[in-house]
């Protein structure tokens, strides 16, 4: 995840986040566009939904600008951020489940995702055929994480894709360190078997180290 | 050895956050246990497989946040603006009705409210003139004769409007058959012979028309034909000859043949000449 200029930005945001704190609205729209993208690929990762995605990173934001205040420790706030994202993810979750609703969506995912990171990539110049492989690679990947529980799916995103330590893993979902590694490692595992079952491994994906 | 690490010291391992002492204990039981090392292993490629997949791009939308400050945030609650809202109306009408005077009241059940100047309860008047001017027979005969003089002026004006109208239409119709006839004839006249003419120059065109086809078909023609004949002729012409020069080299060859065959045999016989008694052993030898 660290490399680009946007992620140094995100480590050494701490005075930014001191400022947004102390209330000024200049800072909390620099912190909502340095998080923005992170929050809203974890959500993504997590629904594999442009449009829940969107909703919780929106309320995530809202929500941080209306509790800042209350943040203690500046140090944590990535664990902090990511727990009201996790909790709006949730609350999502629930909705969903309480609807019971079937909409066209879920019923061919990630058509829309497609064309929506087509569209967005479509500036970078690059191999158009690359990108639509890459594309598909990932929904394929998505498909598979939404084969696991929805507790070792938060722990996989948070770790490998959003980078937090097993520390800010914890304290973001208030349970111990152990418990993290634990839903880590059968998360993982569980991945391994439906990456078997699915005949994807580095060399049929063509993944190159 | 009993030591078997559980799953947290195992992703420990795999992220390289485990000390030395537990890293070198655990690195001596996947020395016995290989299995166990080959395991965790897959689940680094299953962590390498994971990174193919890409963040999407999305651009934060505009979110826009209200004040912080409880004060403002009291002032633009939704009871407070209702109860403003109803304040200023009641002040509004408490200016209203100190402008205009208002007066509210209220007899023998009925509600009256007025602006400016109390208005006095209206009674209905009722006129009791005691000599009338004029009386009712009067007013009826003057209605009957106005009206009767006025559809005798209706009348009057009808009739000779309509004969106005009816001489104009007549007028106006015979007027505009004549010229209808009139143009009818000439249409008719002139649409004849300007058919009479355009076919004819129709015809001509077509003629010409052909005569240019027809000349010019058989002029190619001509030429095609003359072509074709050539190229036929230059064609069989050249048949010939690779048939002659096919003959002639079947010819050679068989003249080749016959000149190796007789000088065969004339080996051959001389051979038998000189060898009589061997012959028929050499035969047999065949």
């Amino acid at each position: 995840m660290a490399g680009t200029l946007l992620d140094i930005a995100m480590m050494h945001s701490d005075a930014l986040i001191t400022r947004a704190r102390e209330g000024d609205k200049n800072a909390q729209g620099k912190l909502v566009q340095l998080w923005y993208k992170r929050i809203y690929n974890f959500s993504y990762k997590f629904f594999f939904d442009h449009d829940l995605a969107m909703e919780v990173s929106q309320k995530t934001f809202i929500s941080m600008h209306r509790n800042l205040e209350g943040l203690q420790e500046v140090t944590r706030f990535r664990s902090w951020l990511y727990t009201i994202a996790i909790n709006n993810c949730r609350e999502e979750l629930r909705k969903r489940k309480a609807n019971r609703s079937v909409s066209l969506h879920d019923l061919r995912p990630g058509e829309s995702e497609e064309s929506f990171a087509w569209e967005a990539s479509s500036g970078r110049g690059e191999n158009p055929e690359r990108q639509l492989r890459q594309s598909e690679l990932s929904d394929l990947l998505q498909q598979c994480l939404m084969e696991l529980s929805d507790e070792q799916r938060e722990v996989v995103i948070m770790k490998e894709y959003e980078g937090l330590k097993f520390r800010e893993i914890a304290e973001a979902l208030r349970i111990s360190e152990n418990t993290v590694k634990s839903r880590m490692y059968y998360g993982l595992d569980g991945l391994k078997k439906i990456l078997e079952r699915k005949n994807i491994t580095k060399e049929t994906i063509g993944y190159e180290l | 050895m009993n030591y078997k690490p559980d799953e947290s010291t195992l992703i420990s391992y795999l992220y390289g956050e485990l000390d030395a002492k537990e890293t070198a204990k655990l690195q001596e039981y996947f020395l016995q246990h290989p299995e166990e090392l080959s395991k965790l292993q897959q689940l680094t490629e299953v962590r390498n497989v994971l990174k193919v997949a890409e963040d999407q791009e999305v651009i934060a939308p505009p979110i826009f946040m209200d004040g912080p400050s409880q004060a403002s945030r009291f002032w633009q609650s939704g009871y407070v603006k209702t109860i403003l809202s109803i304040a200023a109306s009641f002040l509004l009408l408490l200016v209203a009705a100190r402008l205009i005077g208002p007066e509210i009241s209220y007899s023998k059940g009925e509600l009256r409210i007025s602006f400016n100047q109390a208005a006095p309860i209206e009674k209905p008047v009722v006129q009791n003139d005691p000599t009338p001017s004029l009386t009712s027979h009067e007013i009826q005969g003057m209605i009957n004769t106005s009206l009767v003089k006025n559809n005798e002026l209706i009348a009057t004006e009808w009739e000779i409007s309509n004969k106005r109208i009816q001489a104009s239409l007549q007028n106006n119709l015979a007027s505009n058959s004549a010229k209808i006839d009139e143009l009818m004839k000439v249409t008719s006249q002139a649409s004849q012979d300007q058919v009479r003419t355009f076919v004819a120059g129709l015809q001509q065109d077509n003629l010409q028309l052909m005569k240019d086809y027809m000349a010019l078909s058989t002029k190619d023609q001509q030429v095609y034909v003359e072509n074709l004949l050539v190229d036929f002729s230059k064609y069989l012409q050249e048949q010939r000859k690779q048939d002659l020069m096919l003959f002639q080299t079947r010819m050679s060859s068989i003249e080749k043949n016959t000149d190796q065959f007789k000088l065969e045999t004339e080996q051959i016989l001389a051979s038998i000449i000189a060898n009589p008694g061997n012959t028929f052993k050499k035969v047999n030898n065949y």
